[in-house]
């Protein structure tokens, strides 16, 4: 479907409006409002909140009719073929995505006015945060690959500026860098896949594109699982998949309302939304250039599912045996991110979307939660030094228990088991029975972490003097935990993959649940034998851990399985292998060139010359010159040589 | 007289200025070059902006005979390839005076010295005639040598002042005689690039001859900008440098040699273009990966710079490979980006020394601390110099690894994993040991009030607007880029009178 271009109506002042606010009151705070608190947090308090209340009104002004709309671009750079832009695009998929994002970010907001409320910085770190907010809804609005590189890249560097927020503390400034190199590596694949397709379509433009490949279905040639991959990286970056998830759980360094911010609802979201915002050009035919023909009929897709699944797996190994409270859901963040990816490559982006939705309201409230805990307990973040804070902190247990819910996908009462469902629906829809069934016994390993943190951390009696003195924090934390908690819920009883299904695959017929009791009963119609399965696990794994943990002074795990345990804490040892092959290769190649600079390039050959030069320096010496007058007389021996030829 | 011709001899002007002003009134020399070079600026911002955009000749044109017999005219004008660069080459020249202040010896002759180089600068970017676009280059570069040797850092300036003597001189002197090879042999009788273009298009070259011409000017050219592997007096003669000299060199000094290849070897030796372009796209892969690599190992703020400044120009050299109009907008894009960033690179370096004393990695940290407007300054400099967008330096590399794609995707893979990966890792490598991290200094502050700012920020703003706004640059740029690309690519009609018979006589 062709976007309708329409004259200057009010849906560009208001997309304008809510993309620039949060630039705008970023740079009022840097250039001017530095030293005033009050004002900072009502300006981003308000431009946030203001973008939110806007995003609202767009959704059902334009979102919910399914009306798709592209702003007036503004220019950025057009020569020969390049022609980059500014533009909006305003339809179903970015709408529900602009109240996600300014929804969380308000919360968030509203939470760091209590959570910084001591950081002598504050003031730097709303402008970050607004920065962030505004590169975030750049992406969100893109409609061509150059922008949502550009916004891409700024996601990355506002990122850097948050968790490197505390840049004194070492372990922070390491995080923040790794961070973004690690999204490097996926930029770098991102941007040889936007040229591929760039050269082979002549546009960059989303929309242009689309057409081109509906009305030429091979433009991309050989090329197209190829370009596929690589478009695909730069999400492996960015929602961290494997093999690129190792900065995710380092950038819990920052501050956390940081961490529920851009490492759960929006940052890492942002990967899945530009695959479901280009999933026509990951839906092609396998199709590889003769180099890798090796890869057979393997699609782009089959490698999204497969990245997607192997996260969703290992992370959630890896998060049974963290300690850190912010560590275990920096896991749990992957492995469902995992779930989102591998429903893309299940051809489900409705699905992922969906889950993408629900997980942005209840992991942004587990961060929350946790930085609440964290805050009363005076920033311990270990499990096993918390303990009987239900009682303590009666709000934040039960909103946070409420999402744990969630993210375990309790049947009906939680937005998750919806979501989830979907996805399983999907895999089993794409005849990938392994993956379903990994999917499924991800949900057993999710409930087995889960219900280790909330047994630990709330529930029996208090294992440090911190803890015993907990308290629920003020007002201004508690209550975007209580609103993030409706959504967590009921999110799900809402049509919102149908929602998505006709934005993604406009014009398609859908498999429709209507009413509210079709849309509260789906899975069970949809695919039983996820839901019950699911169930199953669920039970299981809750099991498992009320065996383990109820009342034990201290993890029994690296008692009884001692190998397995050490693997998992070092986090399957990732980190280590990288640091012991690619990152010692690449700087061996360094040290290398830098060697050869040294002793071959300036050592022998400039020394050479230099003493060539200088015995013909010397013999120039005889007729008394200098280094300049040597230089003098090397260009005017040039110039006389003109005249020369000339009057010749 | 035109516009344009105030661009070189307001400084050269105020030099002269200097040189007459006693010694007792020493304070007004300092004066007299912030007067000059502020006025300066005015003028190419008005030039800037009454630029015709859409245009691809030359515009502000005055052409006068100088001296007839050897077809010598004193011929200028700006076109999109000049106007960008004459701009900042204002703005580095306004921001180098200002910083330097630090200077505190035999400060006439330096004040001198600098307002030379800017004048001799800003008159290559103008001169149509290569004799001229050549004269005010060596003009700009004599004083470099002679600002290192006697204000510059270190124990060994002496022999760094030496090195980078000999390698310009020797580039220079490359450059010179295939000027003079293109001047002896196309039979045109000048040097002027107006009329030497339109007699070559009636009148070609043989092809070997252009090759060999070509080549001269390449590596002659080339070694000006640190054309790998002939770069290895950047670095080192930049660290040796005092601040304004290197701000000067770095900023914009360097840049006339890749223009003299847009303005000379490109239009005019369309053969040599077909036969070299594939050397300079491996080469310049020299100066992207390689430089980028060595880059990664210094240990010296300003070393780092200066590797990753010629990292830089190697995205200049292969935009001018790919002889693209996207490549080469997005080369002149960056050489304007990167005089900028590179001047406000050593302006930033050339502070921190002021206050602490070196510029060793190892001993610094937490600098952001301590010196926040410099700390912050710095790190948005380095994330420029590592292309996040929001810079101009981006919208120009994005725009060569887009032109390039069509014919050289290999490179640009190569490329694009120097410019994010390589880059990305000695710049946050850098940020961390510099500005994040506990601060270990215990000497030095940040500029102590706002007009210390400005030098600074009339570098970092333009840096950012034009980086949110490239179209501002490319719009200029484009039509000139195209008509560069057009005659690099032109084949030589087989109809043309006679003319190999005329150019080729003195050839044999």
């Amino acid at each position: 479907m062709e976007p309708t271009h329409l004259p200057a109506t009010n849906f560009q002042d208001l997309a304008w409006a809510i993309l620039l606010l949060p630039l705008v009151s970023a740079l009022a705070i840097t250039l001017g409002l530095r030293r005033n608190r009050e004002l900072t947090t009502t300006l981003s308090l308000s431009a946030v909140g203001i973008g939110f209340g806007l995003s609202v009104w767009l959704f059902f002004l334009y979102g919910v009719s399914g009306e798709r709309l592209a702003a007036t671009p503004l220019s950025w750079m057009s020569v020969g073929s390049l022609s980059a832009h500014l533009g909006l695009t305003v339809d179903p998929l970015s709408t529900l995505m602009l109240m996600v994002v300014t929804g969380v970010s308000f919360l968030v907001h509203v939470y760091s006015t209590g959570y910084m409320e001591d950081d002598p910085e504050y003031p730097r770190y709303f402008a970050s945060l607004g920065f962030f907010t505004f590169s975030m809804l750049g992406i969100v609005l893109s409609d061509n690959f150059v922008q949502t590189f550009i916004f891409w890249e700024l996601v990355g560097v506002s990122s850097y500026l948050l968790v490197g927020f505390w840049y004194e503390k070492p372990a922070a400034a390491d995080a923040a860098k790794k961070a973004f190199l690690t999204n490097r590596i996926g930029d770098f694949g991102f941007l040889l896949g936007i040229l591929i397709v760039w050269a082979a379509t002549g546009t960059v433009s989303f929309d242009a594109m689309a057409a081109k490949l509906k009305a030429e279905p091979g433009i991309l040639g050989a090329a197209a699982s190829l370009a596929g991959v690589l478009i695909f990286l730069g999400a492996v970056g960015k929602s961290a998949q494997l093999p690129l998830h190792v900065w995710l759980p380092d950038a819990m360094e920052g501050p956390t309302p940081v961490s529920a911010l851009i490492h759960a609802a929006t940052m890492v979201a942002a990967g899945v939304y530009m695959l479901c915002r280009v999933y026509f050009l990951l839906d092609l035919p396998a199709a590889w250039p003769a180099a890798l023909s090796f890869l057979g009929s393997i699609s782009a897709l089959d490698v999204i599912a497969w990245t997607g699944a192997l996260t969703s797996l290992v992370a959630g190994v890896i998060a049974i045996q963290q300690d850190d409270i912010k560590r275990i859901l920096a896991y749990s963040t992957l492995s469902q991110l995992g779930y989102m990816v591998m429903a893309v490559g299940c051809g489900g982006p409705d699905a992922a979307m969906f889950h993408l939705t629900t997980h942005a309201c209840f992991k942004a409230l587990l961060f929350l939660g946790a930085g609440a805990v964290i805050y009363a307990c005076h920033h311990e973040q270990n499990i096993w030094k918390m303990g009987g804070l239900a009682k303590r902190m009666p709000v934040t247990f039960w909103t946070f228990l409420l999402a744990t819910a969630a993210l375990c996908g309790l049947p009906v009462l939680s937005s998750g088991f919806y979501s989830k469902d979907a996805i399983f629906a999907a895999a089993l829809a794409s005849n990938r029975p392994v993956l379903f069934g990994i999917g499924v016994l991800v949900v057993g390993l999710t409930t087995l972490y889960m219900s280790r943190l909330v047994i630990i951390a709330f529930l029996g009696e208090s294992r440090s003097e911190a803890a015993s003195h907990a308290a629920d924090p003020g007002r201004n934390m508690t209550l975007p935990l209580l609103i993030l908690a409706v959504p967590s819920v009921s999110l799900g009883w809402l049509p919102v993959g149908a929602y998505f299904k006709s934005a993604i695959f406009p014009g398609a017929v859908t498999h429709s649940a209507e009413g509210f009791s079709d849309v509260f009963f789906e899975p069970f119609n949809h695919s039983p034998l996820g839901a019950f399965l699911g169930f199953g696990l669920m039970a299981f794994g809750l099991s498992v851990a009320f065996a383990t943990y109820w009342g034990a002074a201290m993890d029994p795990m690296p008692g009884h399985l001692p190998r397995l345990s050490r693997a998992l804490r070092n986090r399957l040892y990732f980190d280590e292998i990288y640091a012991a092959t690619l990152i010692p290769l690449h700087d061996a190649v360094a040290a290398l060139a830098d060697w050869v600079d040294r002793w071959i390039v300036q050592g022998l050959f400039v020394r050479g010359i230099s003493g060539g030069m200088d015995l013909f320096g010397r013999a120039l010496r005889l007729v008394q010159t200098g280094n300049l007058q040597t230089y003098a007389f090397l260009f005017v021996a040039g110039v006389a040589l003109v005249v020369l030829l000339a009057l010749k | 007289m035109s516009t344009l011709s105030l661009l070189p001899l307001l400084p050269i002007l105020g030099a002269l200025v200097i040189l007459l002003v006693p010694a007792a009134y020493s304070a007004a020399w300092r004066g007299i070059a912030l007067g000059m070079t502020g006025v300066n600026l005015l003028v190419a911002t008005t030039i800037f902006f009454t630029f015709h955009v859409g245009i691809g000749g030359y515009q502000m044109v005055a052409n006068h005979a100088w001296v007839p017999a050897i077809g010598l005219n004193y011929h200028v004008g700006v076109d999109g390839l000049s106007v960008g660069l004459l701009l900042v080459g204002a703005l580095v020249s306004f921001a180098a005076t200002w910083v330097s202040s630090e200077i505190k010896s035999h400060e006439r002759f330096f004040y001198v010295l600098l307002l030379v180089i800017s004048g001799g600068v800003l008159g290559s970017l103008i001169s149509l005639d290569l004799f001229f676009l050549y004269f005010f280059n060596e003009l700009a570069l004599v004083p470099t040598f002679l600002m290192i040797g006697i204000w510059g850092r270190g124990a060994d300036r002496s022999a760094i002042a030496f090195q980078i003597t000999l390698y310009l001189s020797l580039g220079a002197l490359v450059a010179l005689v295939g000027l003079i090879g293109l001047y002896a042999l196309s039979g045109a009788n000048t040097l002027d690039v107006v009329t030497l273009a339109a007699w070559l298009k009636t009148h070609p070259l043989p092809a070997s001859t252009q090759t060999v011409l070509f080549g001269l000017l390449l590596f002659g050219f080339g070694t000006l900008v640190g054309l790998w592997p002939f770069h290895s007096w950047a670095p080192a003669g930049y660290a040796a440098a005092p601040t304004a000299t290197a701000m000067m060199h770095a900023g914009i000094l360097k840049k006339v040699g890749a223009f003299a290849l847009l303005r000379a070897a490109f239009p005019l030796l369309p053969e040599g273009v077909a036969q070299w372009t594939r050397i300079l796209a491996i080469l310049c892969l020299g100066n992207i990966l390689y430089c980028g690599w060595v880059a990664m190992r210094q240990r010296n703020l300003n070393l780092l710079f200066g590797n990753s400044s010629l990292a830089h120009m190697g995205f200049v050299f292969l935009g001018l490979a790919s002889v693209s109009l996207i490549g080469i907008t997005g080369a002149v894009l960056i050489m304007v980006a990167h005089a900028l960033l590179a001047s406000l690179e050593y302006a930033l370096s050339g502070h921190i020394y002021r206050e602490t004393g070196h510029l060793e990695l190892d001993r610094m940290g937490g600098l952001m601390r301590r010196m926040p407007f410099i700390g912050a300054a710095l790190v948005a400099a380095m994330l420029a110099g590592c292309g996040v967008p929001g810079f101009a330096s981006f919208a120009g590399e994005l725009a060569v690894m887009f032109g390039v794609w069509p014919t050289l995707p290999a490179f640009v893979v190569a490329a694009a994993f120097g410019g994010l990966l390589i880059g990305g890792i000695y710049m946050l490598r850098g940020i961390r040991q510099v500005a994040h991290g506990p601060d270990v200094g215990t000497t030095g502050g940040d500029v102590p009030c706002w007009t210390g700012r400005i030098p600074y920020l009339v570098l970092l703003v333009p840096l950012i607007l034009f980086g949110v706004a490239p179209y501002v640059l490319v719009d200029r740029i484009r039509p000139s880029a195209a008509l560069v690309v057009e005659r690099a690519l032109l084949k030589p009609s087989p109809a043309a009178p006679a003319a190999p018979a005329v150019a080729a006589a003195p050839a044999h």
